[in-house]
C-alpha cells in the first residue's frame, strides 16, 4: 500500500491505492478488468483517479496517462453525464448485426471521465451536450451473441446510456 | 551514425485481386529489385507489416517473406501497430541501416484483406479497438472516426460537404496515379449522396477494403552510391512515432496529440520544421483524418486543416503550401493495412525523384510520412524524406 497522507481525497475516493506490488493484482481488484466488472455487475462504475493531476482512468488501470504516476485511487463514479459526441454503426461486427444501426456516444461523465457506449435511443433523437445516464445489463440482455464473449468475459455485464 | 536512403521501391497491385497475400509482396519485391541484383545480395534483413493473421490465417510473416525473396539464416519480423505496421517497419529498417547493424534492409508490408470479405475485414480491423468497453459496445473503425468527424464538426466551422470535398481531391489525385486503386475522378454530390456507414461519414468518406503489398529498399550510404546514381536516392531525414490511448473516449477528439509528437519528433531529427515540406502522405483512413493530421503535423492553424483541398494560395494564414495526398491517399489509391505506410514512402520517392508524372508537384525535395494505427494516433509513425 502506498502512502496517501499527501494526496487529496475526494468524498468518492475509496481507500483502495494503485496496485504497486505483484500480490496487488488479484481478480478482486478494480485495477483489474475482473473486478472492475464484479464491481459493474454490483451497481458501481469505478475508475482510477490520479492523486497527481486529477485524470479520471476507465476501466481503472495501474498507471495515470496524464502524467505518469501509479499514486492512483478508485474513485466510484456518477452514472449521469453528456454526450461528446456520436454516431450509428450501421455495419456492426457480424456477432453485433442483429442490433443495427447501434447508436454509440462518447459520454463525459459528471466527473469528468469518459467511456464510449450504445444509447439506447435512435440517432436522430442524439445529439452532443445530451444529458445521459448509465444502465448495467447482463450480456445477454444487451443483446450481445455468446459467441462474441471470450470465456472470461461471458459474465461481465454490458453498460447502456439512457437519455434522460 | 550511418545515413539511410531509400534506393528503391515497389507495389502490388491494389484492390481486389486474385493473389494472396505472399504473390502480392512477390510483385512488389520483382518491381523493387528490378534494377538492383538479387534481393540476398543487397539486404541483411526484413520488417514486415501485417496488420492480421485473421485474413489469410497466416502468421510467421516475417520468415514467409524472406523465403519468397531468397533470404536465409537473417533477421526477418513481422511488425504490427494495425494500419502504422508499414511505417513501423520502415522506421525499424531505418534504425538498423543508421546504426550500422545492417548495410541494407527490405522494409515491406503486406495485407489480403478481401479474403474473408466485407464481414471478415471489419471484425479483423476491429480487434484494434480497445476490448473491454469500447469492443463490447459493437464499435467499428468507421464508428470510431465518426466520433472524431462529428466532433470535429461541432467545434469548427467545417461541414460535411467540406469533408466530401476531401474525398473528391483524393480521387482526383488517384486517378492521376497508374498504383492507384480507385481511377476515376468523383464529384461531391456523388459523395453526399453516398450511403451513410456511420453518420457523418458516408461511403466515399471510408478507405477501402484493400488487397495489397509494397516494398522499399533502405540502405546506408555505400550500397546506396554502390547500386544508384545520385538523383535516384532519397535521404531518410528523420523519424519519429508516439503511443497515444486506445480507447476513442479518452483522447482529445479534435486533435491528435500523438502525431503532433511523431511529427515534430520527425522534424527535429531532420533540423527541419513544417515550413520545409513540399509533399505530404497523411493517414486519411477517413477523410476528416487529413484535416486533423494537417493540423498535428503544423500544416495548417487549429480548426483550418479542412482547407486541405484548397490550392495554396487559397488557404488561411498560417498555412504552408504543402500539396497533400498527391497519391489519392488511403482513401483513393487504396488501404491495405500493413503496407500502406510502406505505399506512403513509395509516392514520397517518386515525388522526390521526379517520377510522379501527371501528379508531380514542382521542385518537390521534402516529404512528410504519418502512418497511423488504432483509432487516430493511438500509434503514429512519421518520417522526413528527403534530397537535400
Ligand atoms: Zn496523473
Amino acid at each position: 500500500m502506498t502512502d496517501e497522507s499527501n494526496s487529496p481525497m475526494t468524498d468518492t475516493d475509496s481507500t483502495t491505492t494503485g496496485p504497486l506490488l505483484p500480490e496487488d493484482i488479484t481478480t478482486d481488484s478494480p485495477f483489474t478488468l475482473p473486478g472492475f466488472f464484479d464491481a459493474l455487475a454490483e451497481g458501481r462504475l469505478v475508475a482510477a483517479r490520479c492523486t497527481e493531476c486529477d485524470t479520471h482512468l476507465l476501466p481503472p488501470r495501474p498507471a495515470c496517462y496524464g502524467c505518469g504516476s501509479r499514486a492512483v485511487t478508485v474513485s466510484e463514479q456518477p452514472r449521469t453525464g453528456e454526450v461528446r459526441s456520436y454516431t450509428s454503426v450501421n455495419r456492426p461486427p457480424s456477432a453485433f448485426e442483429h442490433l443495427a444501426p447501434i447508436t454509440i456516444a462518447v459520454v463525459e461523465l459528471d466527473s469528468s471521465a469518459r467511456l464510449t457506449g450504445r444509447v439506447d435511443a435512435p440517432l436522430a433523437d442524439v445529439t452532443i451536450g445530451d444529458r445521459v445516464e448509465l444502465q448495467v445489463r447482463d450480456p445477454e440482455e444487451a443483446g450481445i451473441d455468446p459467441d462474441f464473449d471470450l470465456s472470461y468475459e461471458e459474465e461481465w455485464p454490458v453498460h447502456v446510456f439512457e437519455l434522460v | 551514425m550511418s545515413t539511410a536512403h531509400l534506393i528503391a521501391v515497389g507495389s502490388s497491385p491494389l484492390g481486389k485481386t486474385d493473389l494472396p497475400g505472399r504473390d502480392l509482396f512477390s510483385k512488389a519485391l520483382a518491381e523493387a529489385f528490378e534494377e538492383l541484383p538479387d534481393p540476398a545480395d543487397v539486404v541483411d534483413g526484413l520488417y514486415v507489416g501485417a496488420q492480421s493473421e485473421r485474413y489469410e490465417n497466416q502468421i510467421m510473416q516475417g520468415t514467409l517473406m524472406a523465403e519468397w525473396a531468397g533470404l536465409r539464416n537473417v533477421p526477418a519480423e513481422r511488425v504490427e501497430a494495425c494500419a502504422a505496421a508499414g511505417a513501423l517497419a520502415l522506421k525499424n529498417a531505418v534504425r538498423d541501416v543508421r546504426a550500422g547493424v545492417h548495410d541494407a534492409v527490405l522494409a515491406c508490408g503486406v495485407e489480403k484483406m478481401t479474403a474473408g470479405g466485407t464481414e471478415g475485414a471489419t471484425n479483423a480491423l476491429g480487434a484494434a479497438f480497445e476490448r473491454a468497453l469500447e469492443q463490447r459496445s459493437g464499435i467499428t473503425a468507421p464508428a470510431t472516426y465518426a466520433l472524431l468527424a462529428r466532433r470535429y464538426l461541432h467545434e469548427t466551422d467545417a461541414t460535411e460537404r467540406d469533408l466530401a470535398r476531401i474525398a473528391v481531391k483524393n480521387h482526383r489525385n488517384a486517378a492521376a496515379n497508374p498504383r492507384a486503386m480507385f481511377q476515376e475522378a468523383v464529384d461531391v454530390e456523388t459523395v453526399m449522396d453516398a450511403p451513410d456507414v456511420a453518420p457523418p461519414l458516408k461511403l466515399y468518406d471510408c478507405a477501402p477494403v484493400t488487397d495489397g503489398a509494397a516494398a522499399v529498399v533502405v540502405a546506408n550510404d555505400e550500397v546506396a552510391a554502390d547500386l544508384r546514381s545520385r538523383p535516384d536516392a532519397v535521404r531518410v531525414a528523420g523519424v519519429g512515432s508516439a503511443a497515444n490511448n486506445l480507447a476513442v473516449a479518452e483522447r482529445d477528439l479534435t486533435y491528435v496529440e500523438g502525431a503532433n509528437v511523431a511529427a515534430t519528433t520527425a522534424y527535429e531529427d531532420a533540423g527541419m520544421d513544417a515550413a520545409d515540406v513540399d509533399v505530404a502522405e497523411v493517414h486519411d483512413a477517413f477523410t476528416v483524418c487529413e484535416a486533423l493530421l494537417a493540423e498535428a503535423a503544423e500544416f495548417a492553424p487549429k480548426g483550418h486543416g479542412i482547407e486541405t483541398v484548397e490550392a495554396p494560395e487559397d488557404r488561411s494564414a498560417g498555412w504552408s503550401d504543402v500539396q497533400i495526398n498527391t497519391s489519392g491517399g488511403l482513401k483513393a489509391r487504396g488501404h491495405p493495412i500493413g503496407a500502406t505506410g510502406i505505399l506512403q514512402a513509395v509516392e514520397a520517392y517518386e515525388q522526390l525523384t521526379g517520377r510522379a508524372d501527371d501528379r508531380q508537384v514542382a521542385d518537390a525535395d521534402t516529404a512528410l510520412l504519418i502512418n497511423e494505427g488504432g483509432v487516430a494516433d493511438a500509434h503514429t509513425v512519421a518520417h522526413v524524406l528527403t534530397t537535400q
